[in-house]
């Protein structure tokens, strides 16, 4: 029981950040129906820019907390989300906007391109093998409820997480930007007629989107202690797995579709290993945790052949 | 709109018969001369020969020695006939310069780079395709190229009698004797200068003789067949015109065929007028196709004995090289037909390739006793590989038929997801599921094929590289035959429209799911020779990066074309495997220049080397295409059209707006009460 | 000008639409719709933008489930089926934005359009054999016919690419691809949509023929009034899913719910304009 409900937690702040995420690749495939397969990559670009500014900074594992400390703090956070917010308006102004109409295969090869690019200069950046960051809550960082022990990193990992998904919620909600972006994303035309500048709209969401990406990677390694260039096709495509889940477009998806994969990957541990003798040849070979791609994959590909657009995702019939 | 014809009292005017003779005579001309003695060819013949009059010093054994004098034999006699040919097709309306220098770009140019880069044929070849793009764009924009778009037309089509076409074949004969003898006397000439240099042996001279003989008079030979070879390909006016002139020609099927070129739109036209002769641009039309090929075919065929004398030492890596290429290239078609053909966003297809391996690879080794107790001898085991193929290629098609099945309901974007999905489980499968495929460390000791009571080993890659040349062909058959076949067309008709092909009566899951089993079988055929050849298989073989490639293959090479996505493996290969990795060994030798850009880099970027920006210059090309070339390298006819709307379609079609007064049905159509 | 018809409209019901009706989630697109085409018949089905008509034929080819209710060819029942089965069956259709395969040419579409007819499977294309050599040939023979049904115009244009030709044109490619499945009724969606009034008149002629000369059974939606006038056997009115009409193109053109539905309480003299002039 204390494992289980350990192993939730554990989940529920995977989850959040397969959350963070997920919004990027739902907020660009709900406005331009595009996969973009370079945003877990900019993720990974993300985590190397926390790095490098931690580091510029002089943070140490388990550091005082001081001035510099949280200087260094906002200055990763922040600018991790918005040199990623800038990279990802760049990368839709050469490598996706001249493709705008042409056949859907060209951007989604265009976009598997950008994600080779950005893999390769991740690896010239930081080197082939995985680099660490300094890690800000130490091993002591623990409260206990109980006899359930609780990082002090998750929780911040989840409110975190929940403040910026909030936030987004409110933009996309309350501002006339936000209804702009939806309204482009529903009909890109009739938005057009009325008047909303298509072009910036979905500039401004790439924007958004590859900015939350940004902060999770900063957040990212607050609780991990480690990343490498190809951290970004990793996550990238779990949390891509994420927003299908939920129903790719929907918002809400992503963050249920996140919460729901992160807390998968976190309990398969809990399926025993049947080539060990004391589980009696229950489970699955070497345990559940070595089958967890397989698995989230398997709950992906179920889930889609009865839902076929995701859990919360709505049927857009194609009118004859 | 008149057609040109020679006078069919002679073989033409003469002046515009020599200066065909000219025009093609230097054309083909300079790039044999060029290929003799600036790169190998001479070398080639010379030691051959050599090898026979003193087995002792032959480079090469016997057997080798016979095939390599075959190809020679076999070369000489294609382009003496292709000169022919050419003379026969040409109108000659098109200058003799515009020819030459397209000759000079295609033709010339690439030798020259493949002896620059001392005889790399890839990093030859690489250079050209670099620098070709920038031909043709130097082509469109400079005017005096630019009429060459022009003279393609259907007005230039023309129908001919019987006089002229047997005008055309004396035209070819005299065109093969000319070159025969150019050919005959430059080379006579050299090789007296070099054996009064002292540089040639005098057993040589005897060959010098005959040689010069055998061209002259296999060139008139030889002429006539290219002269035939062209004759064929044209339209003939009426049979029963009696001075052949061109106003009795435009009655019959052949007139009929012309005024339906004439109908259709000029983009069309342009193409079905390439296809006959005479022609403006003979280089580009079929029958000289048909010769590009054939020396090509020829090329491929003999590359295992020719390549000690081109390319010098190393004939092993690069045959291991070209045999890992070959399977790339049944892995292109096989995806060609999912995704290019059905338009199946495939983003998964390695997962076939891997149960393919595995299949041969439980099978063709001992884990197959060790599972079900059947012991079978090694070497049957090595016979077994034959029909083995087969049943892996069948196994791999039902589980893409079984994979294949959930993604039905699913639109296009969702479609790719599962299927990546698919190409990350299956891996994960193998690589967990150990008690039956030793999961990580996979299984080693897959048997190789044996042909004959001979075994192939992982040294000798000769067996190989026939094997899978053997193996390209027929899923090229294959390929070309579902293309246009009624399930081909049914492929093709989802991918435009799906709900009018069902509506046409399209079944759309069984065709969907055959697409996805015949693409799925070829890359079964693809696993088994893979693990044959490698001798063990292991998961971490097959990656979603390998599904990218693969999928790049197709993209770059031209989707749905099947010349196209040949091509595109093979420059995905060089690209990614090859280039880069030479561009490392070239960087590390001190006295290139590569080595000191290196150095100058990897003071900057600690971890750069050539090889690791592979995806980096991979993703960059990716990129690049999809920008300024989405319909890839040889795009098939309908993709261009698809993503270049032409905009110069000349043909106007009659609206019914059109219709004019003096029609008679107009009065009785219009009347309204 | 009246023709002699050569072919007699039948009492034999062919296609029986019962009690049909089709909800998308909230909305009920089709109501109740009861609606009978003979053999031999050329029946039309006509109303406001929106009134559902494009969804009874969706429905009717299997492209939409039914909600309820019933639909009958030759006596049983084609619901649940697909669209390819419902063709196989012997119901084929056009459709209002014409869905040609733009990257194929004329002569392939209709090649297309024979799917059914041809029995090659993947081991005898593979392999050629004679018979499907044979059955290639013949197909390509039989699709030339079908163009040369409209006349030799298309005929000299079968190996264009469909996105080259008129739109008119077009029309004619999409029916004749129709056609070649062998259907027994042809259900017709808008064919004069776009067409000015020569390429109308030109297309009220070719559906009559299709009638008259090659015996289809034709149900189609038309839009415009006096198209529909002068050609249909009989016609529906629907409006906001309803069947508001039926009956003799005289009687439904003094349908005051049918004149209602289009342009609201008419005057006597707009009522007057209305009944005049059909295409005949």
């Amino acid at each position: 029981m204390t494992l289980f409900v350990q192993l939730l937690i554990v989940g529920l702040s995977g989850g959040a950040i397969y959350a963070l995420i997920a919004l990027g690749y739902t907020m660009v495939y709900g406005i331009i129906e595009l996969i973009n397969f370079a945003h877990g990559d900019i993720f990974m670009i993300g985590t190397f820019i926390t790095i490098t500014i931690l580091q510029a900074f002089n943070v140490t594992d388990d550091p005082t907390v001081n001035g510099t400390l949280i200087a260094a703090i906002l200055v990763a956070f922040f600018a991790s989300m918005i040199l990623c917010a800038i990279l990802g308006v760049v990368i839709e102004r050469v490598a996706y906007r001249p493709l705008r109409n042409a056949p859907r295969l060209a951007p989604l090869i265009s976009a598997i391109g950008v994600s080779l690019i950005l893999e390769d200069i991740g690896k010239l950046w930081k080197g082939l093998s995985p680099i660490s960051p300094p890690q800000i809550f130490g091993a002591g960082a623990v409260f206990y409820i109980g006899p359930i022990s609780i990082q002090v990193v998750d929780i911040v990992v989840v409110v975190v997480s929940i403040l910026l998904m909030v936030g987004l919620q409110w933009m996309v909600n309350s501002t006339r930007l936000g209804r702009a972006m939806r309204a482009v994303a529903q009909d890109r035309e009739a938005a057009a007629l009325m008047g909303v500048n298509v072009d910036f709209i979905i500039s401004f969401t790439f924007l958004v989107g590859t900015g939350l990406a940004g902060a999770a990677g900063f957040i990212y390694l607050l609780k991990f202690p480690v990343t490498t260039f190809t951290i970004g096709f990793d996550l990238g495509l779990i949390a891509f797995t994420a927003a299908v889940l939920g129903g790719i477009g929907n918002l809400y998806g992503a963050m249920l579709g996140g919460l729901v994969i992160g807390l998968v990957q976190s309990l398969v541990n809990l399926i025993p290993d049947s080539n060990n003798p004391s589980s009696h040849g229950l489970g699955l070979p070497h345990g559940g945790g070595a089958w967890a791609t397989a698995i989230i994959f398997a709950i992906l590909i179920l889930i889609l052949v009865f839902r076929p657009s995701g859990l919360l995702g709505q049927q857009t019939p194609e009118k004859v | 709109m008149s057609a040109v014809t020679m006078n069919t009292n002679s073989t033409g005017p003469v002046s515009t018969t020599r200066s065909l003779l000219i025009k093609w005579v230097i054309a083909l001309l300079v790039p044999v001369l060029v290929f003799n003695f600036v790169w190998q060819g001479d070398y080639l013949i010379n030691n051959v020969i050599l090898g026979f009059i003193n087995p002792a010093d032959a480079l090469v054994d016997t057997g080798s020695l016979i095939q390599a004098s075959i190809f020679i034999l076999f070369f000489y006699l294609v382009v003496l006939a292709f000169a022919g040919y050419l003379v026969a097709a040409d109108t000659g309306r098109r200058s003799m310069l515009e020819v030459w220098v397209d000759v000079l770009i295609f033709a010339v140019l690439p030798i020259l780079l493949i002896v620059l880069v001392n005889d790399n044929l890839i990093i030859g070849l690489a250079l050209c395709a670099i620098l070709w793009p920038i031909y043709f764009y130097i082509r469109r924009r400079v005017p005096f190229f630019a009429r060459s778009k022009a003279l393609l037309s259907p007005k230039s089509v023309s129908l001919l009698s019987a006089e002229q076409k047997a005008a055309m074949v004396r035209r070819a004969r005299l065109g093969g004797f000319a070159f025969g003898l150019s050919l005959a006397i430059t080379w006579l000439v050299v090789d007296l200068v070099s054996y009064f240099a002292g540089a040639l042996p005098t057993e040589l001279l005897i060959v010098t003789a005959v040689r010069t003989v055998f061209l002259v008079v296999a060139g008139y030979f030889l002429g006539w067949v290219g002269g035939i070879v062209a004759v064929r390909l044209t339209l003939s006016a009426n049979a029963n015109s009696a001075n052949g002139g061109d106003n009795s020609a435009q009655s019959g099927a052949n007139g009929r065929r012309k005024r339906q070129l004439m109908m259709l739109a000029s983009s069309r036209a342009r193409e079905e007028a390439r296809e006959v002769v005479p022609n403006d641009l003979p280089l580009r039309s079929a029958g000289a196709r048909r010769f590009f090929l054939i020396l090509l075919i020829a090329f491929v065929l003999f590359y295992p004995v020719l390549d000690p004398f081109l390319f010098g030492y190393g004939t092993a890596g690069r045959l291991a090289g070209y045999t890992d290429a070959g399977y790339y290239v049944i892995l292109a078609l096989g995806l060609n037909i999912v995704v290019g053909f059905a338009g199946l966003l495939d983003l998964g297809y390695v997962a076939f390739f891997a149960i393919g391996a595995y299949a041969w690879g439980i099978f063709g080794s001992t884990q197959f006793g060790r599972l079900t107790n059947i012991i079978i001898q090694p070497e049957v085991l090595s016979w077994l590989f034959w029909p083995m193929i087969i049943v892996t290629a069948l196994i791999a098609a039902l589980w893409g038929v079984i994979l294949g099945a959930p993604t039905l309901r699913l639109r296009g974007d969702y479609l790719a997801i599962v299927t990546l999905g698919f190409g990350e489980i299956v891996p994960v499968v193998f690589l967990n599921l150990d008690k039956y495929t030793n999961g990580t460390n996979g299984i080693v000791g897959v048997r190789s094929p044996a042909f004959f009571g001979i075994q192939w080993t992982v040294i000798n890659h000769v067996p190989y590289y026939y094997l899978i040349l053997a193996l390209i062909a027929l899923v090229i058959f294959a390929n070309v035959r579902l293309r246009d076949s009624r399930l081909g067309r049914a492929w093709i008709a989802i991918r435009e429209d799906e709900i009018a092909a069902a509506s046409s009566g399209v079944n759309l899951v069984r065709t969907k799911l055959f697409a996805f089993g015949t693409g799925a079988f070829f890359s079964g055929i693809a696993g088994a020779y893979f693990s044959a050849k490698l001798g063990n298989v292991s998961p971490d073989l097959f990656s979603f990066n390998d599904s990218v490639i693969y999928l790049a293959m197709v993209v770059i090479g031209g989707l749905g074309s099947i010349p196209g996505v040949i091509v595109g493996a093979l420059a995905v290969y060089s690209i990614n495997l090859f280039i880069l990795n030479n561009l490392d060994s070239i960087a590390s030798d001190p006295t290139s220049f590569l080595y000191g850009i290196d150095q100058f880099i990897i003071h900057y970027i600690p971890s750069f080397t050539f090889g690791n920006i592979r995806n980096l210059v991979f993703g960059i090309i990716l990129v690049a295409i999809m920008i300024f070339r989405p319909e890839g390298l040889i795009p098939s006819a309908r993709r261009k059209r698809e993503l270049h709307q032409a905009p110069e379609e000349e043909a106007v079609e009659l609206g019914s707006l059109d219709v004019t007064t003096t029609d008679p049905g107009f009065e009785a159509e219009v009347r309204i009460e | 000008m009246v023709e002699e018809q050569a072919y007699v409209p039948t009492n034999e019901v062919l296609l029986d639409l019962q009690n049909v009706t089709k909800h998308f989630g909230g909305l009920a697109a089709v109501q109740d719709v009861n609606l009978q085409v003979r053999r031999g018949e050329i029946v039309s089905v006509i109303g406001p933008n929106g009134a559902g008509k494009t969804t009874v034929f969706n429905l009717i080819t299997g492209i939409y489930r039914v909600s309820s209710g019933d639909i009958v060819l030759d006596g049983k029942s084609i619901l649940g089926l697909t669209p390819d089965q419902v063709l196989r069956r012997g119901i084929a259709r056009t459709f209002q934005n014409i869905r040609l395969f733009n990257n194929m040419t004329v002569l392939e579409n209709i090649l297309v359009g024979q799917h059914t007819q041809l029995n090659a499977n993947i081991l005898t294309s593979l392999f050629r054999t004679p018979g499907v050599r044979r059955e290639e040939e013949e197909a390509r023979k039989r699709a030339t016919e079908l163009l040369s049904f409209f006349g030799s115009e298309l005929v000299s244009r079968q190996e264009e690419y469909v996105i080259n030709l008129s739109y008119a044109d077009r029309r004619r490619v999409e029916i004749a691809r129709a056609l070649a499945a062998r259907p027994k009724l042809l259900l017709l969606d808008e064919p004069t949509a776009g067409m000015n009034e020569v390429e109308t008149l030109e297309a009220v002629k070719y559906v009559r023929r299709l009638r008259d000369e090659l015996g289809l059974t034709i149900l189609l939606i038309e839009h415009k009034l006096a198209v529909t006038m002068g050609m249909s056997d009989r016609i529906y009115v629907l409006d906001y899913g309803r069947k508001i009409a039926e009956g003799l193109p005289e009687e439904v053109r003094r349908n005051e719910k049918v004149i209602a539905a289009y342009l609201g309480k008419p005057t006597a003299s707009e009522q007057k304009a209305a009944g005049d002039a059909p295409y005949v």
